[in-house]
């Protein structure tokens, strides 16, 4: 093979990384230095109309909803992408589930939570890129405990629960663990790098379709269901197959 | 071959299920020989296991003979003539017994000795714990770092945060684990004596859970509580890791914090009570 022709191979997948990289980089910064006054005039009627009831009208908060006043563009980012904002029940523990806003609506709410105050940008979570063994490790130190070695979430107290990971794009992963929506703590810059925070979405997306060597998973949620199954199905079986193997005995009577 | 129907079909069976064993066996050598798959490879060991189990339990059931078997139980008394034999016996020993007190006595003495060297296992149990239950590695001016061995200082963690620390130097000690927790300076509610152990908001609380030993690692960061996973204890941090839910009864033990001049974190001295679950001798 000649030198030109390998050198011509290679030239389109990288120059098609490099587009993309730089596409994505250019979105991240017109996202994280979002300023467009229009888009926080169109932000702030929305919010207006959706949130001021808890939220006050200047973002200050109420009894009802918490101060959005620097709690940044991630966090707003995360809760109306997540579709736990705008949430009915302030009371209970807003759930994921579908956005009544558009993209759009909610890239122009995005931009006047973050013109309230100073607060973090929505994370770009490709670069640095993430190391996927770096992220297992700390997976397992700071998020397991609550989410389950699998990402599969778990119960907490007081009614509240972690849920599962799977549902998360990676850009929402890198937001809740910058913010610590609802129970879950903050891990802020000090605490984790940015390539460390890259690592831990980096991971989570693996869990998603992690290696399997086969077998039910049951959910992977440990011990319930495997216990079920072993009790139910396992033992069952077994006490089948033993009356199968020898059926009751037939009493003799004692001879007279 | 006997022309019973029945006994003919269970026959039948019989040798198709051991045949299968053999051809499930055939199969397992040939995957393995040509590279191996562990779930073909299983499937084939179960059935041909299965086979033979289902084999013997058809020969049990209906080509072996059925009982049921009755034996009579031997008479227990025994007869008048082994009665008479082992009382002989025992009278010829008896007398060389009266006539060799000597040895006799030996044997007491060899007796008692066995006893007491039986004994000296007593000696060996242990080590005897000593202290090491009432203290971990923290010491006055111990270095706080993450799992990482990466200092804490006042910047690591925002209000809201929370990673498990070690002394310096002892990273993954089990007994000396702990979680900091970052709180808004207003949230700490300080007990009598404890008032400077929570400089900026940082709370340090024993991880190791006082009900059964436990890692206590789930902060809910809303209601600044700690959830031990194995038995729901609950832990409300911002009152030093009392209990307010759950089996356990004690406070986590709370570790004194201080920053030096460089602003880092360090202990202000151990725990000032054993962490973990109660032992015997641990007091109140």
């Amino acid at each position: 093979m000649s030198r030109r022709f390998v050198v011509a191979l290679l030239a389109g997948p990288v120059a098609a990384v490099l587009l993309a990289v730089g596409v994505h980089s250019a979105r991240a910064t017109a996202r994280e230095g979002e300023s467009d006054p229009a888009a926080v005039e169109r932000g702030r009627q929305l919010y207006l109309t959706g949130c001021a009831y808890c939220h006050g009208a200047d973002g200050g908060g109420t009894s009802q909803g918490p101060d959005l006043r620097g709690v940044g563009a991630a966090a707003a980012d995360f809760q109306l992408s997540t579709g736990r904002m705008p949430n009915a029940s302030p009371d209970r523990q807003s759930v994921s589930k579908r956005s009544p806003y558009t993209r759009a609506q909610i890239d122009d709410l995005v931009a006047y939570v973050a013109s309230l105050g100073p607060g973090p940008a929505i994370p770009d979570v490709s670069i640095p890129p993430g190391d996927l063994q770096e992220g297992g490790q700390l997976h397992l130190d700071n998020c397991a405990g609550c989410h389950s070695a699998a990402g599969n979430g778990g119960a907490l107290s007081l009614g509240r629960d972690a849920p599962t990971l799977h549902d998360a794009t990676p850009v929402q992963v890198a937001e809740a663990v910058r913010t610590g929506p609802g129970n879950m703590p903050v891990f802020g810059p000090e605490t984790f790098t940015r390539k460390q925070v890259n690592s831990i979405v980096l991971y989570v997306e693996y869990l998603k379709k992690p290696e399997n060597p086969g077998g039910l998973s049951l959910g992977l949620v440990g011990p319930i269901t495997e216990g079920l199954v072993a009790i139910l199905i396992g033992l069952g079986a077994l006490m089948l197959l033993s009356r199968w193997i020898e059926p009751r005995a037939v009493r003799e009577e004692p001879p007279e | 071959m006997s022309d019973d129907p029945q006994e003919r079909r269970a026959t039948y069976r019989t040798a198709l299920a051991f045949g299968v064993t053999a051809v499930a066996s055939v199969g397992l050598f040939v995957t393995y020989a040509f590279g191996g798959q562990e779930q073909i490879e299983g499937a084939l060991l179960a059935v041909a296991l299965g086979g033979l189990g289902f084999g013997f339990v058809e020969v049990a059931k209906h080509l072996l003979p059925q009982g049921p078997y009755v034996e009579e139980r031997e008479p227990l008394a025994s007869s008048e003539d082994e009665q008479l034999a082992f009382a002989a016996d025992f009278e010829r020993g008896e007398g060389w017994m009266s006539r060799r007190g000597f040895v006799v006595k030996v044997l007491g003495v060899a007796a008692g000795a066995i006893g007491l060297a039986a004994l000296l296992p007593i000696r060996s149990l242990g080590p005897n714990p000593g202290n090491s239950l009432f203290r971990t590695k923290w010491r006055r001016g111990a270095l706080v770092v993450d799992e990482q061995g990466k200092p804490v200082s006042v910047d690591t963690l925002e209000v809201g945060g929370a990673i498990t620390v070690f002394p310096e130097d002892h990273l993954e000690v089990e007994d000396s684990q702990t979680i900091l927790i970052r709180l808004s300076r207003s949230d700490v509610v300080t007990r009598s004596g404890r008032e400077e152990w929570a400089p900026q908001g940082y709370v340090a609380l024993s991880k190791v859970c006082t009900h059964a030993g436990c890692p206590v690692g789930l902060y809910q960061q809303q209601f600044k509580k700690l959830l031990c996973p194995c038995h729901q204890s609950t832990f409300s941090v911002p009152e030093g890791g009392k209990p307010t839910f759950g089996p356990a009864t004690r406070s986590l033990p709370q570790l004194p914090l201080m920053f030096d001049s460089q602003g880092l974190l360090r202990a202000r001295s151990d725990y000032q009570e054993p962490v973990g679950p109660g032992f015997w001798d641990r007091g109140t």
